[in-house]
């Protein structure tokens, strides 16, 4: 589903030039749940923003769903993010003046819908979050667990292969946080690959198996929850 | 284009969420056209051609007859107008269609009904091809016949002027007191409204046609007098009103219809062997200089458009500009300041040109409220522009929005919307993805 080889991301200032990523090789199949850990400043949103096409990268090969992806115009690039990829955000980016119907509708719309086929997606991915009740909430009337359903609705109803979710727990309280774990996890089960980066060993734990990176590097391509549980993540990138 | 209903809906909660903001652009393009239609609707009514399905036809004679010593004063040296004496060599050309020399005289009109008392008014002395070469229509009766034109007392009324006369009825065949004389109506027109006197571009073009249209025959045994331009040179040689017709004075406007190019070539080498003829006796001692031009080339010849008017059109351009370009940071600022939204749209599969036209509808919405907006106060102005010049001329309906001036009011509007909302949407278009949505 998503195969890197070799990839490298810098990012140049005048003064200083950060190698964010860092010949990161790595290759999530299909249908997997990863989990992406590593302290703060190790490259793991940069890692999600060059996945997600949101953002170049130096060098290195991409294969996205079989596609290369290394030399795509802007169009190919935002019709690929639009059908193929589903972003979940830390803070939820819901767009504050549309309320929860025309938020969950936004990828939609980029995608050409008839109003009909949109609607019928929305309703039921709305429903699926448990927030029918709440279509015409902004999003400032709902709570920040609600709100983080209200961006998964959007991503479920443009029904992605790829989810990319950028501690999408992280500004949750653990209730919460729990609720939008479950979710994922039946998302997954449906059939999406989902990469998710995450600080908390818990959630991790949910994942089928979890990559670490340091200083833009891949340390431990292949850790299963299993060793994380008992080791905090400071300390095993200390370790190695 | 699939996403301009979406666009619209977006760009309209824009503009609601942020109603301070979106007043003052409103405001800004709605000044801007105003202004510049307003002044694109003045010009216009100068610049419209007043007949156009003959307007190629109809040209103006103009003979170089001026003084030796110095060329006439007007913009191409030549007088706009001819003497009497010549015109009534060159009326004898069988080579023009139709034509006719006429002037203005002041006439005191008698009215048949003896509670309404005697008035002032202007009448244009003319030949009976007058009518069907300016295209004046009659509702009854028409041009009065070739002997006519000798001098017998006829007259074609205007609708309004039959109106006040007779209440509007056929009056063909009634006569009314013009003067000293009893003058038969042979012919009472239809509404006649053209945007300017074009027949007679030498003085006061803004206003309705003459009411009163009589022979030019009538010149000598009326001793008609003149009521516009006399521009002479020389010393009057005769005496009393037959020296004034021998003289040099040059007050009769001379127009002809050649149908084609053959009869303009014929029509002036005609002109020019006429001045040769003239040069023998004494006259015409200026070097060969006589004009046949098109109505249109000779509106513009004696610059019909004031100046004041073209340069307050090109200024009024300008300052929708620079309407256009003050609004060009405020939709700047209000486009960064929501750069979170558009990386989000960015994210989710808007590409840089879902963005760029998104943001682009947004700045032509509100520049076409600014349009409306405008053109209503356009509206409101051009009534009070016409309202002055209904004081001033008696015409009052002068300026107007058109179809024409509609759609200018539209590619301005249009025009503003880009101008002001390229740079703006492109810079909202430009921005990355990647950076916005990076979180602590
Ligand atoms: N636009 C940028 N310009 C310069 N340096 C950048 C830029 N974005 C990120 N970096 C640097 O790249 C490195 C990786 O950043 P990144 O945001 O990927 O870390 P992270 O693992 O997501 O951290 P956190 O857990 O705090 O979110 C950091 O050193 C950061 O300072
Ligand atoms: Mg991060």
């Amino acid at each position: 589903m998503l195969k890197m080889t070799g990839i490298r991301k810098v990012y140049r200032t005048d003064l200083v030039e950060t190698h964010a990523l860092d010949d990161v090789t790595l290759d999530v199949k299909a249908g997997e749940f990863v989990a992406v850990m590593g302290r703060s400043g190790s490259g793991k949103t940069t890692f999600l923003n060059v996945a997600g096409l949101l953002d170049t990268f130096d060098g290195g090969t991409y294969t996205l769903d079989g596609m290369d992806v290394s030399r795509l115009s802007d169009a190919t690039m935002s019709r690929t993010r639009n059908e193929k990829i589903g972003f979940i955000f830390q803070s939820f980016n819901l767009i504050p003046d549309l309320d929860v119907f025309d938020n969950v509708d936004l990828p939609l719309r980029y995608r050409r819908m008839t109003a009909k086929e949109r609607k019928e997606r929305i309703l039921s991915a709305v429903e699926k979050v448990g927030l029918s009740s709440r279509l015409h909430h902004l999003p400032s009337q709902l709570s920040g667990g609600q709100q983080q359903r209200v961006a998964i609705a959007r991503v479920l109803a443009g029904d992605p292969r790829l989810i990319l979710a950028d501690e999408p727990t992280g500004n949750l309280d653990t209730l919460m946080a729990r609720e939008v774990m479950e979710l994922l996890l039946k998302i997954n089960e449906q059939g999406a690959t989902i990469v998710m980066v995450t600080h908390t060993p818990e959630c991790a734990a949910r994942a089928q198996r979890a990559i670490h990176l340091l200083d833009g590097r891949v340390v431990d391509g292949d850790s299963h929850f299993g060793h994380l549980r008992s080791v905090p993540t400071g300390a095993l990138a200390a370790a190695i | 284009m699939a996403l301009l209903g979406y666009d619209l809906f977006l760009a309209r909660k824009s503009l609601r969420r942020n109603p301070g903001l979106t007043l003052l652009v409103v405001v800004g393009i709605a000044l801007g056209i105003a202004v510049s239609t307003t002044f694109a609707a003045v010009r216009h009514a100068f610049q419209t051609d007043p007949i156009p399905e003959k307007s190629s036809m109809l040209h103006s004679v103009r003979l170089d007859s001026w003084d030796p010593a110095a060329p006439h004063p007007d913009r191409v040296g030549v007088p706009p107008q001819v003497t009497y004496r010549d015109m009534v060599e060159i009326m004898k050309s069988k080579i023009p269609v139709r034509q006719s020399g006429m002037f203005k005289t002041n006439l005191y009109v008698f009215p048949a009904d003896k509670a309404q008392n005697p008035f002032e008014e202007m009448a244009r002395v003319c030949y009976r091809d007058f009518f069907a070469m300016f295209g004046a229509p009659f509702a009854y009766g028409g041009t009065w016949d070739e002997k006519a034109d000798g001098g017998e007392p006829v007259v074609v009324l205007s609708e309004p002027m039959n109106q006040k006369l007779f209440g509007g009825v056929n009056s063909v065949g009634k006569t009314v007191r013009l003067r000293d004389r009893d003058f038969k109506v042979v012919g009472v027109l239809a509404k006649w409204m053209p945007n300017l006197r074009f027949y007679d571009l030498t003085q006061n073009y803004i206003g309705e046609p003459e009411n009163l249209y009589i022979p030019f025959g009538l010149l000598r045994p009326m001793e008609l007098q003149l009521a516009g331009n006399n521009d002479g040179w020389g010393p009057n040689t005769g005496t009393g009103f037959e020296g004034y017709l021998a003289s040099e004075s040059t007050w009769i406007q001379m127009w002809v219809e050649l149908p084609n190019a053959q009869a303009v070539a014929a029509y002036k080498s005609f002109l020019d062997a006429y001045a040769t003829e003239q040069k023998k006796i004494g006259r015409f001692q200026r070097p060969l200089n006589n004009k046949v031009t098109p109505l249109l080339e000779y509106m513009a010849d004696r610059e019909v458009t004031p100046r004041a008017v073209k340069s307050l059109f090109a200024v009024s351009l300008l300052f929708l500009a620079v309407c256009a370009v003050n609004l060009i940071g405020l939709l700047l600022g209000k486009f960064l300041a929501r750069s979170g939204e558009t990386s989000v749209r960015r994210a989710l599969g808007a590409s840089r040109k879902d963005v760029f036209l998104q943001h682009l509808v947004e700045c032509q919405l509100v520049s076409a409220v600014g349009g409306v907006v405008g053109v209503l106060l356009a509206l409101g102005a051009l009534s009070g522009i016409n309202a002055w010049l209904k004081s001033q001329t008696g015409r009052g309906d002068l300026f107007a929005l058109d179809l024409p001036m509609l759609l200018v009011a539209l590619a301005l509007t249009a025009g503003a919307g880009l101008v002001s909302g390229l740079y703006p949407a492109w810079r909202a278009c430009q921005l990355a993805p990647a950076v916005h949505l990076r979180i602590g």
